[in-house]
């Protein structure tokens, strides 16, 4: 039997610059990936949360929002020094979100420091506050501060009637709430668990001086 | 060591390499070629330039990759209230990744890098390889892409305000890849020049 060899004498150098180049790029590779641990950022539990942008009015005037300042992305599990974070997506024309104000509200003044009850760590409560696309929905900031005086609210209230901060955390509708770690992951999302309060949800996970 | 003093490592074999693949290569490398044998001619001059450009560009995209992913897992690496801030960049959930397929750059950075090195290593064996003049058209198409998207990260430092150092020694490897490509695409058209 005879075989027909064919010899590729240029085979050689692009086979041996190839293997030498790809043995690199898989050792650059993983060698990322043995000392790194990466967490992509969106609102699923367990990813790190997007930022929130805007203006927020905290009851004197409306000024910049740093999102970024209420983490530390060195706190442990258990700490319970480390401030948590409620943010709500609603607006102030959503039936949904005017039914659960009062008791929005409520949950901010329970699972706070202030509050000699609560032994936990202390929680944040935020609201971004959008315009929907529906008819009859038109908002602005003095309608967001009558609301967040309506409802004797004491905590910040952004300015998201442009809509960007929905868009970037994928709101499909209101209101929506997310429960967030003090090293800024998302602990806890209400289109992820729609049978649980938000209420309920800090009991479960945040940590408590007795715990 | 501060974390923008490491850019040295490998800001320093770029700028060799720049050097190496410039004009006034020649000069440069004149005394080094008993050592270097290679460096005699113009096209093993160009090669050993971009293969040592190739090598610390893909390095340093390699750290960048990692710095992603370091900040991403809430640490930091180069953050400074300063100009010279590489966290507020390759942090930058919406700035660190490519706006089409939202690859990191860092990771863009790597295959580039890594093909321009295959290009270097298999023309450096074999320098008449049939593909040889598109291998010299497709590393020069490569960087020129490169130059093009250095604009785009460039205005992210302006609008962000902040500067980092080890996305601009890439970059300063990309131009000198350029470089290199432009001369070695000039060099290859001259075939007595080539052949030596």
């Amino acid at each position: 039997m005879k075989f027909n060899v064919i010899e590729d004498e240029n085979a050689a150098a692009v086979g041996n610059a190839l293997i030498k180049v790809m043995s690199l790029f898989f050792i650059g590779i993983m060698i990322i990936a043995f000392t790194a641990n990466p967490i992509s950022v969106g609102t699923n539990e367990g990813q790190r949360a997007p930022d929130v942008e805007g203006k927020f009015y905290n009851g004197s005037g409306w000024t910049e929002f740093d999102f970024s300042g209420y983490f530390n992305t060195s706190w442990q599990e258990g700490d319970v020094s480390g401030q948590w974070v409620v943010i709500e997506f609603m607006d102030t024309d959503c039936p949904y979100c005017q039914q659960s104000a009062e008791e929005f509200g409520q949950f901010a003044n329970t699972f706070s420091v202030n509050n000699p009850e609560w032994n936990g760590a202390h929680v944040n409560f935020l609201a971004s506050a959008t315009e929907l696309d529906i008819q009859g929905h038109d908002s602005d900031r003095a309608e967001i501060e009558k609301f967040r005086s309506d409802y004797n609210h004491n905590f910040p209230y952004i300015d998201d009637i442009d809509q960007d901060n929905m868009k970037e955390w994928g709101i499909p509708g209101t209101p929506n709430y997310f429960l967030i770690q003090p090293d800024g992951i998302i602990a806890w999302s209400s289109s992820e668990h729609k049978d649980e309060k938000v209420s309920d949800a800090i009991v479960r996970l945040v940590p408590r001086e007795s715990a | 060591m501060s974390s923008n003093a490491l850019v040295g490592v490998y800001l320093l074999p770029t700028l060799i390499g720049f050097l190496i693949v410039s004009p006034w290569g020649s000069s440069f490398t004149s005394s080094l070629v008993d050592r270097f044998p290679s460096l005699k001619t113009a096209r093993g001059q160009l090669l050993s330039g971009l293969q040592l450009i190739s090598l610390a560009g893909f390095a340093v995209s390699t750290q960048t990759l990692w710095i992603s992913s370091k900040i991403s897992e809430g640490g930091s690496f180069c953050s400074s209230t300063s100009t010279f801030s590489c966290d507020d960049l390759l942090g930058n959930s919406e700035l660190n990744v490519d706006p089409v397929l939202g690859l990191s750059w860092g990771l863009i950075g790597m295959a580039a890098f890594a093909l321009l090195l295959f290009i270097v290593l298999v023309l450096k064996q074999e320098h008449n390889h049939p593909l040889s003049e598109r291998f010299v058209s497709m590393g020069l198409l490569t960087t020129g892409i490169g130059i093009l998207i250095i604009g785009l990260l460039v205005s992210y430092e302006f609008q962000e305000e902040k500067i980092c150092l080890y996305c601009t020694t890439a970059h300063i490897a990309n131009i000198a890849a350029f470089v290199g490509f432009f001369r070695l695409r000039r060099l290859h058209e001259n075939r007595d020049e080539w052949n030596k």
